[in-house]
């Protein structure tokens, strides 16, 4: 269960319903933050904090769809579920399209509210999971000498040991070493498991075929 | 007046300046001196040239009497002078020539002894020859008057002779017949000594004549004694005189220095003379009988000019050379007197007759003497002036520069030519030039002065004349050359000169090619030139360029004609140059401003048009214009104007032709809205035209009109008019308490389920809860409130009003959309029972709705219709709000008044339901139809107060 790591961060200007969600939510034993502004959200959160964002669409001030562009703006990833009310409809559906997970309206069920946010927080686990792996991946990369990574680069696209070291005008021996040598920087099992190691660290694109 | 001028001197220096010195040392010696106009000054027009010529006659005649008179006793004087003179040498002469009778005879009686002597001794014998011619001789070497002694014989023969040399008488030769002959016998006749006649020796027989007519000798004379020796006759004892020796040898020296001694016979003719000259006067002549050698015989003595007689006749030669000379001088003197007088009276004739104005004046200025010219052109009369001081009379703005002339010449510098202004009689002021020459001895000034006013203010005429002249040519803007038949230039003037850029030295006597001719267009001034020449120069005019000294170029434009001297012979041509470059300049600069003009309004997007207002046809058009409403003035005289376009096809009927507009107006075609100003201007060419400018406002339009709608949205939220609306914000106002509610209790469910709960934390959020509840009562009781406020108020009312304050109301919504609101009421309309608000309300509503309805059809159609007839029912009048819009479908009509059904994206669909239960609250229906000409009709009934 995420829920110990993660926060539903809420944010509306009606202090009833953001009481009243923080009750809920508690109950609900997620870790809960409400903020009354976009403004006062923005001034507090990092974006290494994992969770995902409940957002009141018309607010004073900022509203929320403009918070919603901010963070876009940020490169900030966070889940984002946009409360409504009545004629605010049009309104969500542009926020889906522009990356919100989903909205809801208001009044709502206790059985939506809950599905809605564990879904957030799942997807936000995952893309957090996903964003280690690669940064993991990529810091081994970077302890490749340029020799090696050139090695690495044609072991990827599968050419073999004889034909790396013709076309590095190196012995084959060598090629041999670089590729142990790589194997064991990025901790790669096998071809395979190097393979798949440089995607991730690419961001999940098929490594250059040249 | 003052003037001292040296002027005089210069009007007739000849004249004037010799005569000034010597009037003064003239006066003291001349006659003139006593004549009367000696006297000091007397006007000389009274002295004129009036005196009798016999006044001046007399004042000659005692002078004359007094020379003559002295002459006359200078003459006298010498005469008796001259008579005493010659009485005291007659008398002399008479004394000396009887002393020389005297003498001579004394001589000749001794002589005559001597002979007698030796006739005596020859009477007596005692005489021997050798004796005779001893004693003859010795005799003789004493007395050599004279010649010979001879004895002559009884018988006239000549015996002895002495002295022995002599020729005269030769022993032996006998008398000669004649005088000598004659006295011979006469002393033996008479026995008495005789004296013969005087002969010439060598001619003996004839008688002697007068000396002066012979030159072969001198007169002889001779004696004879006759000896008687006892009665008897011996002969005679003959002595001979020579006439000459005679006079030569018995005249002492001193005698002969004073005197001339002559001999005359009886007949008075000259037998010898001392000198052998006569003398001239006879009056210094003395006569005496001379008897002893013979009868008849005078003694002539004339006095010879001596010293005395010198030093007389010097004298009466000076007296009469000094006589001569006065008489000279006097004439001299008279002559030059009487050219005194011509010159005197030429110069008073002059004096008076000189236009010029003369004057003597005094040092400190005052008159002394005036000529009549200053009576004639000052005007005053003479006595009226003279003593008075000149400078009362000059002109007060020209008395201190007198005044210092004056000055300057009291220290006897003569004045130079100065002018000054002098007032005359009639007050009128003269220009006088004055030249002054002082003669500060004398204490007079002479001046001459002359009118010039007619000069002065003829050169003032002729300079005024020649600056205006002068001042034209140099104003003028118009170059002018003259060019003599050659194409030499003679003229030009300053505007030539400034417009070449060459002064007036450089150009005139110039030959073509002219300095100013651009070496590029030489072809092309020179023809101009040759055109001048020639004659066939355009009236119009021909184009040249020109250069100026500078270098710049400029286009000119010459107009040539003839040049006509005073005689009407053509003498040149005369060109008037313009310089067009300005003009050319500026034409080219309208043009580029009206490009910049047509090329600003063909960049507007607004549409400007131009049409007459009468013929109504296009004038001009921009390019927005001909693109948007497809005018072309040119092509199509009758293509319709924006206005025509936009306006005709909205109400065809409206529209007076010169009023202004301000409007905006759908344009038919392409839906866009115009901004259209239009409005009545002067044409350039006068006449009365209207300009549009249709402006494009689409843009701008759809954004006003969302302006619009929220403030639209304001006043009706304000106002509380529309209930759709209240009902939203209703909505969502209640929305917020009920969603908290709902999630307080879904918390609480949750935690009393996994039963983790604090019992205190559930209490407050229950009464949190409860709180949100007790929100959405107050909103509910808020509603409430509205409603029961919003009651209708039911008064009678003429619906006509009401229709017509609703039209007002949406009158400017409509526009904005390019609709009009047009209402039709019966006029005899009876009132209703209503509240007047809630009703004007329903209107809005329903106008708004029909407005929407219409917001996609086309312009000419959105027309909105307000009627109000009465209805079937006679107790209910029916109100219509006709549209041309989309209309109703079928199948919606019967949901149309239920409650949140709308067809507006933003609807709630409350307005409708909500007039329905207004209309239904004044026991009053509405209901809906279709439009059968398209769109809807809605329609309610209101009942009528009865």
């Amino acid at each position: 269960m995420p829920r110990e790591d993660a926060t539903v961060f809420v944010v509306d200007d009606d202090e009833a319903m953001r009481d009243s969600l923080h009750w809920l939510l508690e109950s609900m034993e997620f870790r809960v933050a409400t903020f009354a502004s976009g403004e006062d959200f923005l001034a507090a959160y990092s974006p290494r904090q994992a969770g995902c964002l409940v957002l009141d669409v018309r607010m004073p001030g900022m509203s929320g769809l403009e918070l919603h562009d901010r963070l876009n703006a940020a490169g900030v990833a966070l889940p984002i579920v946009f409360i409504t009310g009545h004629g605010e409809v049009p309104m969500a559906v542009a926020a889906l399209k522009k990356g919100a997970v989903d909205f809801i309206e208001k009044p709502f069920a206790e059985r939506d509210l809950l599905a809605i946010i564990e879904r957030c927080l799942a997807l936000d686990a995952a893309r957090r999971l996903e964003r280690g792996e690669r940064e993991q991946a990529q810091q081994k990369l970077a302890t490749l000498t340029p020799r090696e990574r050139e090695v690495m680069d044609m072991v990827v696209v599968g050419k073999l040991n004889k034909i790396i070291a013709d076309s590095l005008d190196i012995s084959i021996k060598t090629v041999e070493v670089h590729r142990a040598r790589v194997m064991e920087k990025l901790e790669a099992r096998s071809v395979a498991d190097l393979v798949q190691r440089v995607m991730v660290a690419q961001g999940g694109k098929p490594p250059p075929a040249n | 007046m003052t003037p001292p001028a040296e002027n005089l001197a210069l009007a007739a220096p000849s004249a004037s300046t010799p005569e000034a010195p010597a009037a003064s040392p003239e006066p003291a010696e001349s006659p003139r001196a006593a004549a009367p106009e000696a006297n000091p000054p007397r006007p000389l027009a009274t002295t004129a040239g009036g005196r009798p010529p016999l006044d001046r006659t007399a004042v000659w005649l005692l002078p004359n009497i007094a020379v003559i008179c002295f002459i006359v006793a200078m003459g006298a004087l010498l005469h008796v002078l001259h008579r005493q003179e010659l009485e005291q040498q007659r008398a002399a002469l008479v004394r000396d020539i009887q002393w020389a009778e005297q003498t001579i005879r004394l001589h000749l009686q001794a002589n005559q002894e001597v002979l007698t002597q030796f006739a005596n001794e020859m009477a007596q014998g005692t005489l021997d020859p050798d004796a005779f011619l001893l004693r003859a001789s010795q005799h003789m070497a004493n007395n050599p008057e004279l010649e010979n002694m001879v004895w002559v014989g009884e018988n006239t023969l000549i015996r002895w002779s002495a002295p022995f040399e002599t020729t005269a008488r030769l022993v032996g030769e006998r008398l000669p017949r004649g005088p000598s002959d004659e006295a011979f016998r006469r002393a033996r006749e008479t026995g008495r000594v005789a004296y013969s006649e005087p002969f010439l020796p060598d001619r003996p027989e004839a008688p002697f004549g007068d000396a002066r007519q012979r030159a072969d000798g001198s007169a002889t004379i001779e004696i004879h004694v006759p000896i008687y020796e006892d009665k008897l006759f011996r002969g005679t004892f003959s002595g001979a005189y020579s006439v000459s020796g005679l006079l030569y040898h018995l005249a002492p020296p001193w005698f002969t220095d004073k005197y001339q001694l002559a001999l005359l016979d009886r007949e008075g003719r000259l037998l010898g003379t001392r000198a052998g000259a006569t003398l001239d006067d006879p009056a210094l002549t003395q006569e005496i009988p001379f008897e002893p050698l013979g009868k008849g015989l005078k003694l002539q003595v004339a006095s010879l000019r001596t010293e005395s007689r010198f030093a007389q006749q010097m004298l009466t030669v000076l007296i009469l050379g000094l006589s001569v000379t006065i008489v000279w001088s006097f004439w001299m003197l008279r002559r030059h007197m009487g050219g005194r007088r011509q010159a005197e009276v030429e110069r008073d004739r002059l004096f008076n007759l000189s236009l010029d104005m003369l004057c003597i004046l005094s040092l400190d200025g005052t008159f002394r003497r005036a000529n009549p010219a200053f009576e004639r052109i000052l005007g005053y009369s003479r006595d009226s002036f003279l003593g008075r001081p000149t400078l009362e009379l000059v002109h007060p703005d020209d008395r201190e520069a007198t005044r210092a002339e004056l000055k300057k010449l009291a220290t006897g510098e003569p004045s130079t030519y100065f002018e000054n202004r002098c007032r005359g009689a009639d007050g009128r002021y003269r220009w006088l030039l004055w030249s002054v020459n002082p003669a500060v001895e004398e204490g007079l000034l002479y001046a001459v002065a002359h009118d010039i006013t007619d000069r002065k203010e003829g050169e003032q005429a002729l300079a005024s004349a020649y600056a205006f002249r002068k001042a034209m040519e140099d104003s003028i803007l118009t170059g002018m050359r003259a060019s003599d038949l050659e194409g030499r230039i003679t003229y030009v003037n300053q505007a030539f000169c400034r417009m070449v850029g060459l002064p007036e030295a450089e150009l005139i006597g110039r030959l073509p090619p002219f300095p100013y001719w651009a070496p590029e267009a030489e072809e092309i001034d020179r023809r101009c030139l040759e055109r001048t020449l020639e004659g066939t120069a355009p009236a119009s005019g021909m184009e040249a360029l020109f250069r100026r000294a500078n270098g710049e170029r400029f286009d000119a434009r010459v107009y040539a004609s003839p040049l006509i001297d005073a005689q009407g012979r053509q003498t040149g041509w005369m060109a008037s140059i313009n310089d067009v470059t300005e003009q050319k300049r500026s034409r080219e600069a309208l043009r580029a401003s009206h490009e910049r003009f047509v090329a600003v309004l063909d960049g507007l997007d607004a549409a400007v048009t131009v049409a007459d207002l009468d013929a109504g046809n296009l004038l001009y058009a921009n390019r927005a214009a001909r693109r948007t409403f497809g005018c072309e003035p040119e092509q199509n005289q009758t293509c319709a104007s924006p206005w025509q376009v936009l306006h005709e096809m909205v109400a065809p009927d409206a529209g007076d032709a010169e009023q202004a507009i301000d409007t905006e107006l759908q344009h038919p075609a392409n839906g866009c809205w115009y901004h259209l100003r239009a409005r009545a201007i002067k044409w350039v060419d006068g006449r009365s035209v209207r300009m549009e400018v249709a402006t494009d406002i689409t843009e701008h339009k759809l954004a006003e009109e969302m302006s619009r709608q929220q403030l639209e949205r304001l006043q009706r939220t304000s106002r509380l008019i529309t209930m759709g609306e209240m009902a939203s914000t209703l909505a969502h106002e209640l929305n917020q308490p009920l969603a908290a509610i709902a999630n307080y209790s879904m918390g609480c469910v949750s935690r009393l389920r996994s039963a983790s709960f604090n019992r205190e934390e559930l209490l407050r959020t229950m009464q949190k809860a409860t709180a949100q509840a007790e929100r959405a009562g107050q909103i509910i009781r808020r509603v409430r409130d509205f409603v029961r406020k919003s009651e209708p108020q039911k008064n009678l009312v003429a619906v006509a009003e009401i229709i017509e304050e609703a039209a007002s109301v949406a009158e400017g919504a409509a526009h904005k959309r390019g609709a009009r609101i047009v209402l039709d009421l019966r006029a005899d309309l009876p009132q209703v029972l209503a509240d007047r608000i809630m009703i004007e309300q329903v209107l809005l509503n329903l106008v708004r709705n029909g407005l929407d309805a219409m917001e996609q059809a086309p312009p000419n159609l959105r027309r909105l219709t307000l009627t109000a007839e009465p209805a079937p029912d006679p107790s209910m009048v029916m109100v219509s709000v006709v549209d041309r819009g989309h209309g109703v479908r079928e199948e919606a009509m019967a949901k149309l008044f239920e409650p949140f059904y709308t067809t507006k994206a933003e609807g709630m669909g409350m307005g409708l339901n909500i007039c329905r239960s207004i209309i239904e609250l004044h026991q009053g229906r509405l209901w809906v139809e279709a439009n059968p000409q398209g769109g809807s009709v809605f329609r309610f009934t209101l009942p009528t107060g009865a």
